[in-house]
This record gives structure tokens, sequence and C-alpha cells, in this order.
């Protein structure tokens, strides 16, 4: 039994690791651009399905389709910024939840009439390869997924951190029209983070082709679940969406593995609701902007 | 007083609407336009909270515990309709309670992500909890007519009852708008914070305007239970068919205003009907694919759907100055 | 008996002290000036006695009632009125609606709430755009209607923040007269000011803060000539002039 429940920890986390790096993007699109973008699931999808084809059809490793569905998530995520976002930057909140809600809507049809509903997976020689550390068997594409999401929020950290960019993001972030008169071209700024953070979902949806499944309605979940772990860790706040992707991917791990994998949907959302109810700021506390968006 | 105007207008259109079946007797056509009544009534009671400036998603989850509710009681312990239909505003409200904290604490999308999973969680528990619900296989109401059923051999009967749902939700929702309680809403909506600094609690009104809304949307579910007789989760819960529909409705007719979800519910039915039933065919998604893209479009151009449109329109042609049209912007 | 009453006020942000410890009262019917550079707090006091957010420290009393724990709509029903520095009316609605709202959140009766609403605006000179909305508003005449819905929610004390600011020298002396004017039904007027002219003109003791502190309290006069505050605006080597 402890064996199990060390099992369901350790896959948890691994899981987790990938949930924040989904999280990260939407922090980055929250926190540059003021958006809640309803349709990161969506892009997920997108990533998975790209990691698919090029397998299938090429026969391209998932891992080495990183280096192409970056850039083309990237690409989308220009692209909805200044078709679908731009146009409403000034609009009412409701309106700009229609506008995510629209896209979802668009992206996940278009996969279906583009990709048909069946489930797709991808199966590599090391799919079901595991390495054993200790009294566990940890299924080693969820270690690399782990591993490579963890570099990437690594990454993005000190990208905002130390680099121009990153501080010109948080320049838009705090004040955009500061930042503007101080010479930042804001709406580059924008298509920038939009861009980024659809690459980071891309991504995260090849990292997760090798052990999951890609349909096209599969990208509602991960919005929740990006959306969970930015409530639970705090609205822009970078450490506490790492750790409330592992809260998440622990939660995921133990309701599939003791209740049922359909109902994690539930789990999240009752998590969310007691977390709420508990410490509406989120657990590790609120980041900049959170006011504007909610979350008081 | 001005303002009465567009109550008379409605009462001639409820007056005509009236005498509809007298001429039309196909049951197909009845049936499109109980479809109109039902929707109407929907997006008034989803549009409620929206005068506050809160967009909930989650209205499957009501609809769908307004229809459980009426159908168990009925099928499993014999209560008649009318009174099940009581029981089902209570469980709505209930449900509506739970999703208070995240009204109050929680703005914008995050609200609408919980009331989103709220209907999706409540689907599920359709589906999971046989016992209650009949799971998947859902509750056939046995056919057994007679008005105290709620059962009926022609589309008829439910063509009066849905227009006089529709018409109470609408009547609700104009009546919130015109009163004090509208004003507090439309402030909240408009600044929350300067709202508050003026007296106004803003929590309060937004829960009770979500109460209004889950309660009403939970008693017409009720009567759509026994419209259709065959209960199923992935219907009854379904959130393109009651939480995105509506919304859709309201958003092109007009959302935040009275007369929006009437004329978005009475374009957007028949469309939808006929997308569903041409596009659906020739290629599943093709339909929702649309919606999407209609959604965005709308919000780019017309934000203020199709109230807005005519609004300016009117004052284009000169009907009204800007002024006039302000003073009576009360009756939009 | 006091109108406004505040003790050892203190509120920090994270590791930001923006009021420390700040004490003072405003009487019933007096007009007190709240002066300071940039950054010095007063935007905060006010913050703190409308319940934007709650103290870190101190207490607030509103006719001798504790209102510190109180939400912010509720000490506006029981008589803390504010403007906003950045004008915050309701676009989504006309200027007579705007100034109906804090009528209607007392009493729910239309008729009579569009009545002293009028009124209210015949008062500040807005009588002629009460149908209007509020797109079409000068900044100067957006101030006066946040002045007259805050005027409609029957004050007690009445917080001004920079009423005055963006407007020209014609529009100001147009729009001064309006602060004695309160101050005549007995309502106790706290008004923030960079225009120093006339905040001195209208105030009858002025209370001077810098870096969250009350630094000076007197008549105009005064604080104009303490050295403290010389020093706090323009440095050192202008107050040892």
């Amino acid at each position: 039994m402890i064996e199990l429940i060390a099992q369901v920890i350790v896959a948890g986390i691994l899981l987790g690791g990938v949930f924040a790096l989904i999280a990260s993007g939407l922090n980055i699109i929250f926190g540059v651009v003021r958006i809640i973008n309803f349709a990161h699931g969506e892009l997920v999808m997108l990533g998975m399905y790209a990691t698919f084809f090029l397998h299938s059809i090429w026969g391209i490793d998932p891992y080495l389709s990183i280096l192409a569905v970056a850039p083309a998530l990237f690409l989308v995520g220009v692209i909805v910024q200044r078709l679908v976002i731009q146009p409403i930057l000034d609009a009412s909140a409701i309106s700009k939840i229609f506008a995510t809600v629209g896209l979802s809507l668009v992206l996940m049809n278009f996969a279906l009439i583009l990709f048909g509903g069946d489930f797709r997976s991808v199966r590599t020689s090391y799919s079901d390869s595991t390495i054993g550390i200790g009294p566990i068997n940890v299924n080693i594409p969820r270690l690399i997924a782990f591993v490579v999401a963890l570099v990437l929020f690594a990454g993005l950290y000190s990208l905002l951190r130390y680099t121009f960019i990153g501080k010109a993001f948080q320049a838009v972030a705090e004040d955009r029209s500061t930042a503007q008169l101080m010479g930042i071209r804001v709406e580059r700024l924008y298509l920038l983070a939009f861009g980024l953070g659809a690459a980071l979902a891309g991504v995260a949806g090849a990292l997760l082709m090798p052990f999951a499944t890609v349909y096209p309605t599969v990208g509602i979940s991960y919005t929740l679940i990006a959306f969970v772990v930015v409530v639970l860790g705090g609205l822009g706040n970078m450490t506490g969406t790492l750790l409330g992707g592992l809260i998440i991917g622990l939660t995921d791990s133990f309701s599939a593995t003791f209740l049922s994998p359909s109902l994690s949907t539930a789990t999240y959302f009752v998590l969310f609701v007691v977390v709420l109810l508990v410490r509406p700021s989120g657990l590790f506390g609120k980041g900049k902007g959170t006011e504007e968006v909610g979350l008081r | 007083m001005k303002h009465r105007s567009s109550l008379l207008l409605a009462l001639a259109a409820l007056l005509v609407l009236a005498v509809v079946p007298v001429f039309v007797r196909g049951i197909f056509i009845q049936g499109i336009f109980i479809s109109i009544f039902f929707y109407t009534g929907l997006t008034a009671a989803w549009n409620i909270p929206v005068f506050g400036g809160k967009l909930s998603l989650g209205q499957a989850g009501f609809f769908g515990l307004g229809a459980y509710t009426a159908a168990i009681l009925y099928v499993d312990y014999g209560i008649v309709p009318w009174i099940g239909a009581f029981a089902a505003i209570l469980v709505a409200l209930l449900g509506a309670l739970v999703l208070t904290p995240s009204l109050i604490l929680l703005r914008g999308p995050f609200f609408t992500l919980a009331s989103l999973a709220f209907a999706e969680v409540l689907r599920l528990v359709a589906i999971y909890w046989r016992g209650l619900t009949g799971g998947s296989t859902g509750i056939s109401i046995p056919f057994e007519p007679g008005w105290q059923n709620l059962t009926f051999e022609t589309n008829v009967p439910f063509y009066y009852i849905s227009l006089m749902l529709a018409a109470t939700s609408v009547g609700i929702s104009y009546t919130i708008y015109r009163r004090a309680f509208g004003y507090h809403l439309r402030a909240a909506a408009s600044d929350e914070e300067a709202a508050q600094a003026l007296g106004i609690n803003t929590s309060r009104s937004h829960v009770v305007a979500f109460l209004w809304s889950a309660g009403i949307t939970g008693m017409l579910g009720a009567f759509y239970a026994f419209y259709l007789y065959t209960l199923e989760p992935n219907t009854f819960f379904s959130l393109a068919l009651f939480s995105l529909q509506p919304a859709l409705n309201g958003i092109i007719g007009g959302m935040g205003t009275v007369w929006g979800p009437v004329l978005g519910s009475a374009v957007m039915t028949p469309l939808a009907e006929f997308l569903r039933i041409y596009l659906g065919d020739v290629q599943e998604g093709l339909n929702f694919l649309i919606y999407g893209l209609v959604l965005i479009l709308v919000v780019q151009t017309i934000p203020g759907g199709i109230v807005s449109v005519l609004s300016r329109l009117s004052r284009r042609l000169g009907f009204r100055s800007e002024e006039a049209s302000a003073k009576r912007g009360n009756d939009k | 008996m006091s109108g406004l009453r505040i003790e050892d006020l203190a509120k920090s942000f994270g590791g930001v002290i923006a009021v420390d410890g700040v004490s003072f009262e405003v009487g019933e019917g007096e007009i007190v000036g709240l002066i300071g550079p940039n950054g010095a707090g007063k935007t905060t006091v006010f913050n703190l006695i409308s319940g934007l957010f709650p103290p870190s420290r101190g207490r607030i009393y509103l006719a001798d009632t504790d209102i510190t724990s109180l939400p912010a709509h509720r000490r506006s029903l029981l008589g803390v009125g504010r403007t906003f520095q950045v004008v915050r009316t309701f676009t989504e609605m006309t200027v007579l609606e705007n100034v109906m709202v804090p009528a209607l959140a007392r009493d729910h009766d239309l008729r009579e709430a569009r009545e002293a609403s009028l009124e209210i605006l015949e008062r500040v000179g807005l009588h002629d755009q009460a149908f209007s909305s509020t797109h079409n508003l000068t900044l100067a005449q957006r101030k006066r209607l946040e002045v007259a819905r805050a005027l409609a929610a029957k004050p007690k004390v009445l917080l001004l923040d920079e009423v005055l600011a963006g407007l020209n020298p014609a529009e100001v002396s147009q729009a001064l007269p309006l602060i004695p004017q309160i101050r005549e039904d007995g309502v106790s007027v706290l008004v923030i000011e960079h225009l120093m002219t006339a905040l001195m003109s209208v105030s009858e003791r002025v209370l001077v803060l810098d870096q969250g502190e009350l630094i000076a309290s007197g008549t105009p006069d005064e604080v104009a000539n303490d050295s403290k505050v010389i020093k706090a605006y323009l440095g050192d080597e202008a107050a040892s002039a």
C-alpha cells in the first residue's frame, strides 16, 4: 500500500510539472496582455495534434518535434493576439471572456472537422519504459516531460527576471501607459507575450503526447487545469504556479487511482471551491494585477 | 409615460403570439415557437446577472437540476409537476448557493469558469449516480395525458405554457432592470468600487441577481422535462444547449438590456435549428465553429448586439435625438 | 462633536509604509485641506477612511461611531462620501442616472430619487446635461458629476480628492465656490488639492502629510510659513532661506 501511494505521489508530481508549464503560459498572457485565455487548453491540444502528425506521418520523435511545435504555436499565438485579442483590448470584461470562449469553440471544432473525433496517441519505443528509483517505477516519458517542463519553467523565470524583454513585460504588466510613454512598443510586446504563452502550451502538449491521448475536446480539461493551478498558486505568481501545478498533479493522480479517471474534473472543481472559501487569494498570495481580474 | 410604449408593444406581441396556434397547425413550426419561447426565458434569466456584469456559463447546471428534480419527484413519488416545479426552483437555488462564494470572491473569467465547471460536475454526477438519475439511460416520463401531469397529446398546451414562462422570465428581468435594484446592478457593472463607495452592497446585489437567474432557469428546466418527457444527462446538462446557446442569444441580441434576450432568441433559435439540421449533417462541429466565429465577430464589431444597432439606426434616421433616447434609456 | 476623527492610522503595503500613525480630527461643517508632496500618502488616507482597504493599525470614527471594521458600502450609508482622483463615473449610465444611484442605495423610490438628483444637478450646474451620456461631458463637468453623485449620498463627511486637477483657471474659479456651499449643509469637508492658492483660500485649517506622517497642522498661513512644510516640498535649502 505504501508503495502504491508512493507511486501515485511520484506520478502526480511528474504530471504536476507539466501542468505548471501550461499554467505559466496562461500567466504570461494574463500578466502582460491582461486577458484570461479561455482557449488556452486548445493551444495545448494543437501542440498535441502537431506532435501526433509529425510522428505518424514522418516518424519524428515527439521530443524532437518540439523544435517545430514551439515556433508553430508561437506563430498561432501571435496570430490570435493580432486578430482576436487586439481589437477588443479596451472592450468590457464580459466581451473579452466571450472572445476567448469563441476562440476556444473555433479551435476545438476546427480540430474536430480537420482531424475527426477519434482519440489519437503516440506510442514510441520507450513509451512504456520505466526506470527504477528505489522501490518505485518511474515511467520514462513522464520523467522526461517533468524535467523538460522544469527546465523551461526555470528558463521562463530567468527570462522574466534578468532579460530586457522580461523587464519590459513587467513594466507593461505594472503600468501600460507609462511603459508606452517610455518607448516600449506595447503592441509588439503583446504579440510576443501571447506567442510565448502559446508556445509554452504547445510544448507542454508535445511533452504530454508520449503518454496522453488527444481528441478535439481535450482542451477543455487543460484549460480547467490551468485555471485551477493559477487560482491555487496566485495569478502572476511564478513559484505559486509551480507549487499549484504540483498540487493539481497530485490531486489528479490520487483521484484517478482511488476514485475514477473521469471524476478528475469534479475533484479539481471541489478543490477550486474549497481553496476559494479558505484562501481566495490563492494559497501562495497574489502576483501583480490580480485585483483587475478578480481574486481579491 | 414614454417607456410604457415598449410595454404596450410587448403586450401587443403577446396577444399576436397567443393567436398564432390557431393558424399554425404544423407540429414542426409549433415546436420552433416553443423552442423560441423556452430560449427567450433562458436567455432573459441568464441576462439578469449580466446587468451586474457577471457572466455565468453554468445555466445548464440549474436547468438540469430543475428538470431532474421535477421528473424524479413525479416518476418516483407521484408528485404533480406543478408542485414539482417549486421544488425544482428550490433545488436550483441551493445549487446557486454553492456558487455564491465564487461569485463574490472572483470577478470575471474565474467566476465564469467556476460556473462552467459547476455545470460539468453536475452532468457527471447525473451520469454516475445511477440510483437517483438513471445514469446515462436517463429517466422516461410515462405518457399519461392530463393537465395535472403536464403531459399532452398535442404541442398546443406547451405552446401557451412556454409563452407564459418566457413572459414571466422577461417580465422579471424587466422589473429588476427598472427598479432601484437594476440601478445597483448597473452601477456595480460599471465600477464596482465606486458603487460600494456610494453605499451599494454589490456582493449582495450580485447574489440576489444570480439567485433569480438560477431559480427561473430551474423552473424552465422542470417544464422542459415534461415537454421532452425523456431526460438524459448529456441533453439536460448540455453546456452547448443550455449554457452557451442562451449566452450566444444574449450577446447577439444585446446583453445587459431587457429586450436583447428576446430579439436574440427570436433570431438565433430558428437559425441554430437551421444550422444544426443542415450543417450538423454535412459536417459535425461546423455549426459550433460558426458559433465561435460569430462570437468573436460580434464582440469585435457590435458588442451591444442587435439592440445597439437598432438604437443607433433610429437615431441616425432621426427618429429621436440622443438626449431623448437617453431619457428613454430606461426601457431598453 | 466631531465629524471625522482618525487615531494612529497606519497602512503598509508589503514592506512599504504608506501611512504611519496619522491622527487628526475634522469638525462638523469644517473645511480642512490635506496637502503634501507626491507620494505622501494623502490618497491612501482617503482610501482608508472610505474603506477601500483595511488599515494596518488605528481607528476611524465617524461622528464618534467606530467605523474601522465596516465595509465600504456601510461607511457610505453611515455618511462617508468621497470623490476619486481619477474620475470614476458610471459610463454606461446617463448623468442623471449616475446621481440617482446613491439615492437609490438608500431609498427605493425612483420618483423621489429622480427629483432629488435633478436638484443636486442644478446646484452643481449640470442640470442641462441631465440626460446626456457621460461620454459627452468635459473633464470639468465630469468632476462636477463626481461631486454631485457624492452629495446625493447625503454624506456627513465628504472627501474631495483633487477635484480641481486638470481644470483650467476659468474652470477652477467656477468650481471652487462649490466647496464652501457643501459645508453649509453641515458636511465636514476634507480636501486634497495640489493647487495651493485654491486650497488655502477655501480651507479653515490645513494638515500636511509627508512620507506618511503628519508633519504640520494649523491655519493656512501658519502652515505656509512652517519650515518643516517648506522643507518637505522644496528641500533643506529653501527651508533655511
